[in-house]
C-alpha cells in the first residue's frame, strides 16, 4: 500500500515530530517520510481530510464480536468493521462465544476469520474449560495458537485455589490472567448498583463490597504467586484504592474501567432503561470520581470500550430479564474527550497495548504504518447513524461527544 | 375540573400531593356507592379494562375486578398460568394482542420490578400497576393512606411505623411515598437482612426494637415475609422472626397508648402478628379491603375521564 497523508497533526510522544503539522509518505505499509511538505513523484494516492490528526493506532482491551455461535449479535468481519471505523487498529476478543474459545483450534478458527483485514484481532482463550470455572483450559496451547491472555470474560473466578494455580501455571509461560472483579455470593442477584436508587426501584442492588471483596482476594493471590494478574472493568473507589496500594508493592498487575462507567452513574436507571444495563454496573458519583482520579495517576492502566452487542429481542424486555451490556467503540473516542485531552484521551487508547503482547509502534520513519487518522474537534450527539454494530444497544445514544474517527491505516491496509 | 397529573398509575413516586388529594375525594364518594343497595354506578359503560396478572393473587384481582364492575366498565381476566407468556411471547405482543381487540385500560401485575413502566412506553392504553416486583403497589399505599386518613382524620404528622421484610415489599416502598408525600413520618423496622442498606435516604428512619417502634407510633403496618422472594435465608427460623417482630397482644396492651394495626393481607397468623391481634379493635385490616375497592374504584374512573379526552 502506497499512500501520501497531506498536512496531518501528529500527537505521538514517542515520535520525533510529536505536535507538528506533517505529511507522512506511506510506501508498502511502512512510513518512508515523514516532512513538509513532501513530493508525491510517484503520484500515490493522496489523502487530505479536515483537521487530520494522526497517532499511533488505537488498541481495544475487551470487546465481544458474538462469532461463533452469536451471530445474530456480531460478526467477526463486522466487528472488525466497526473497529477500524471507530479508530482501533487491534482489539482483544473475549472467548464469550459459542462454543467458549477454550481451545488451540478454537483460537486458530478466529484467527482465521480475521485474516487480512486491517484491523489486528487479538484472541483472548477462556481461563477455564467452557468457561465454567472449574477446571483450567489448555492455556498454554492456546497462547502457542496466539491467545493474548486467558479470561472467562464476566464469570468471576470464584475458588480462590482455582485463581492461585491458574496464575501460578500461566507464569511458566508468560501468560496473563484476568479475574472479573465479583464476589458472585456477595453480587448476589443483584442487577444494578446497590444504593438509593435501586431501592427506589426495587430492583436488588450489587454492592461496592462485591468488587472490592473479590479485588482484595486477588492481590493476596497474586502476592503469594508472583504471577500476572489483569483486572478488567474495575467500577469502585475501594477497588481504585485496592489496586493503587497493589502498585506500590510492585505486584504484577494491571487493571482497565470501562468508558461507560466514567461518565454515568445509577442515577440514568430511574426509568428502567435497559440500555443502562451494564456489569459492572454504573456506580455512583463518587465513584465516577475515585475513578477518573485512578486513570489521571495512572492507577488505571487503560480503559475499554467493553464493546458487547446484543440484541434488541435481549434488550427490549423487562428489566431483570434484560441482557447485560452495551456497545462502545464507535463512542470511545468521542466519549473519552468529553474528560480527557486530546493527548491524555491518545494515551489511554494505546496503553494497553504492550500489557496484551503488542508492540508499541511510534509514528517514526522506517515503523510499520500503525495509524489511527482521527479530527478531534467534531460536536456532535450519538445517535443510530453513527453505529456500526449489528446490535444498537449504546447507551451512549443522545450523548454529546467530541472528536470523530476518519479511519485507520495497519496491516498495509487503508481502512476509512 | 380536577385531573390527575398523570395518564397511568405506575407508581407513588410519579404522583403529586394533589393526585393524592383527588383520588381520595374521589374515593369518599365511591365508598357511599358501594353501601348503597344498588352498588353500581354507570360511569364506564364504553370502558373495556384488561386485568393482566403474570403473578398470583387473590385480594387485588378481585378488589379490581369489583371497582371495575361497580363502575359498569366490561372486564377480562388474563393470568400467566394459561397465557402464551410461556410459550416464549414478549410481554409486549402478549399486551399488544390484548390491545388490538379494542381493550382501553390494562391493570398490570408482574413479579419484575418496572415492567409497568417498560409497557407503558411501548404500548398504548392507560396502565394500573398492580404491583410490580419489588417496586411499587400503588393502590395498596392509597388505600393504606386513605383508611389512616378514614381512621384518624388526617395523615399528615402521624407517625407510621412498618415492620417486616422491607426488602422485598412493593406495600413498603409505595407506602414509604405516599406516607412522605402527605407529611407523615415513617419509620421501618425489622431484622437488618431485610431493610435495604439505603433505606434512610428516602427520608425515613430504621428501628430495628420493635417495643420501641410500636411505643412511637400512632400505627404499625405489619407485612408479611415473602419467602417467595428470597434467594437466601434471610434469619434462622419463623419462630425466631416471631420472638423480635411479631406483635401479639400481650406487647399490644403493654404499650401507654391504643395504636393502630394495619395489613396488607395475606396474614400469616402467628407470625407478624397473632389472631388476637389480627381480630381485635385496633386492627382495621378489613376496614382496608373494603376501601380498597373505593379506592381503585377512584383512581380507574380518574384514568379513564383523561382517556375520554
Amino acid at each position: 500500500m502506497n499512500l501520501l497523508i497531506k498536512s496531518a497533526f501528529i500527537i505521538d510522544t514517542k515520535s520525533d515530530f510529536h505536535n507538528s503539522t506533517q505529511d507522512i509518505l506511506i510506501e508498502k505499509g511502512k512510513i518512508s517520510k515523514i516532512g513538509t511538505p513532501l513530493e508525491n513523484p510517484n503520484n500515490y494516492k493522496e489523502l487530505v481530510l479536515d483537521n487530520l490528526h494522526v497517532s499511533q493506532g488505537w488498541f481495544d482491551s475487551s470487546v465481544c464480536f458474538g462469532e461463533p455461535g452469536f451471530e445474530d449479535r456480531e460478526t467477526i468481519a463486522n466487528g472488525l468493521k466497526t473497529a477500524a471505523k471507530s479508530g482501533f487498529t487491534s482489539v482483544a476478543m473475549q472467548a464469550n462465544t459459542h462454543p467458549v474459545i477454550d481451545s488451540n483450534s478454537d483460537i486458530f478458527f478466529v484467527n482465521s476469520k480475521a485474516q487480512n483485514n486491517a484491523v489486528t484481532l487479538l484472541p483472548i482463550g477462556a481461563l477455564t474449560k467452557n468457561s465454567e470455572s472449574v477446571d483450567l483450559a489448555e492455556l498454554y496451547d492456546m497462547k502457542t495458537a496466539g491467545a493474548v491472555a486467558f479470561s472467562d470474560y464476566k464469570t468471576p473466578i470464584s475458588n480462590p485455589n482455582l485463581l492461585k494455580i491458574a496464575l501460578q501455571y500461566a507464569s511458566n509461560f508468560d501468560g496473563l490472567v484476568c479475574s472479573f472483579p465479583q464476589e458472585k455470593r456477595i453480587a448476589g442477584l443483584g442487577v444494578m448498583n446497590e444504593n438509593v436508587m435501586s431501592t427506589s426501584l426495587g430492583l436488588k442492588g450489587n454492592p461496592n463490597l462485591a468488587e472490592a471483596l473479590q479485588i482484595a482476594r486477588d492481590l493476596y493471590i497474586l502476592e503469594y504467586t508472583n504471577g500476572k494478574l489483569h483486572i478488567p472493568t474495575i467500577s469502585t473507589a475501594e477497588s481504585v484504592e485496592l489496586i493503587r496500594e497493589a502498585k506500590k508493592k510492585k505486584l504484577d498487575v494491571t487493571c482497565s474501567v470501562a468508558i461507560h462507567n466514567l461518565l454515568f452513574s445509577d442515577e440514568v436507571l430511574s426509568d428502567f432503561d435497559t440500555v443502562y444495563k451494564v456489569n459492572p454496573p454504573l456506580r455512583t458519583q463518587k465513584d465516577i470520581e475515585a475513578l477518573i482520579e485512578g486513570v489521571k495517576d495512572g492507577t488505571i492502566d487503560m480503559v475499554t470500550s467493553d464493546h458487547n452487542p446484543v440484541t434488541i429481542e435481549d434488550k427490549k424486555v423487562e428489566f431483570e430479564q434484560a441482557a447485560y451490556g452495551t456497545i462502545g467503540l464507535e463512542s470511545a473516542f468521542g466519549a473519552l474527550q468529553t474528560l480527557f485531552s486530546t493527548k491524555k484521551t491518545i494515551g489511554l487508547l494505546t496503553k494497553g497495548k504492550s500489557r496484551f503482547g503488542l508492540e508499541n509502534s511510534s509514528l517514526n520513519i522506517g515503523e510499520l504504518a500503525n495509524l489511527t487518522l482521527f479530527n478531534p474537534d467534531t460536536k456532535y450527539t450519538f445517535s443510530e447513524e453513527h453505529i456500526v454494530s449489528k446490535s444498537k444497544n449504546s447507551l451512549f445514544l443522545n450523548t454529546d461527544l467530541k472528536g470523530s474517527v476518519y479511519g485507520i491505516i495497519a496491516n498495509k491496509k487503508l481502512s476509512l | 375540573m380536577s385531573e390527575l397529573s398523570v395518564n397511568h398509575l405506575l407508581g407513588i413516586k410519579y404522583l403529586n400531593k394533589q393526585d393524592v388529594q383527588l383520588i381520595f375525594e374521589t374515593a369518599d364518594h365511591f365508598k357511599e356507592v358501594i353501601n348503597r343497595p344498588i352498588k353500581k354506578v354507570p360511569s364506564l359503560r364504553d370502558i373495556t379494562i384488561a386485568n393482566l396478572f403474570f403473578e398470583n393473587s387473590t385480594r387485588t384481582k378481585l378488589s379490581f375486578e369489583l371497582a371495575e364492575k361497580r363502575l359498569s366498565a366490561d372486564v377480562i381476566n388474563f393470568s400467566a398460568a394459561q397465557s402464551s407468556v410461556k410459550k416464549g411471547e414478549t410481554l409486549i405482543d402478549t399486551v399488544n394482542n390484548i390491545l388490538s381487540m379494542k381493550v382501553d385500560m390494562v391493570v398490570m401485575r408482574h413479579p419484575n420490578p418496572g415492567a409497568s413502566v417498560f409497557l407503558s412506553k411501548h404500548i398504548k392504553a392507560n396502565i394500573i400497576n398492580a404491583g410490580d416486583g419489588a417496586h411499587e403497589h400503588p393502590t395498596q399505599a392509597l388505600l393504606d393512606s386513605y383508611s389512616i386518613r378514614e381512621k384518624l382524620g388526617e395523615v399528615a404528622g402521624k407517625n407510621v411505623v412498618i415492620v417486616g421484610d422491607i426488602l422485598h415489599s412493593r406495600v413498603a416502598l409505595s407506602n414509604i411515598y405516599a406516607l412522605k408525600l402527605q407529611g407523615a413520618n415513617v419509620k421501618v423496622c425489622g431484622p437488618k437482612t431485610l431493610i435495604p442498606k439505603y433505606i434512610e435516604k428516602l427520608g425515613v428512619t430504621v428501628e430495628t426494637d420493635l417495643r420501641k417502634a410500636l411505643q412511637w407510633c400512632d400505627v404499625a403496618n405489619m407485612l408479611r415475609v415473602q419467602n417467595e422472594r428470597m434467594d437466601i435465608s434471610y434469619f434462622p427460623s419463623t419462630r425466631e422472626y416471631t420472638q423480635q417482630f411479631g406483635v401479639n397482644k400481650e406487647l399490644l396492651d403493654s404499650l401507654d397508648k391504643e395504636i393502630t394495626i394495619m395489613h396488607p393481607g395475606p396474614i400469616n397468623r402467628g407470625v407478624e402478628i397473632t389472631s388476637d391481634v389480627a381480630d381485635s379493635k385496633q386492627a382495621i385490616i378489613l376496614d382496608q379491603v373494603q376501601n380498597g375497592v373505593a379506592v381503585r374504584m377512584a383512581v380507574i374512573y380518574l384514568l379513564a375521564s383523561k382517556l375520554k379526552q
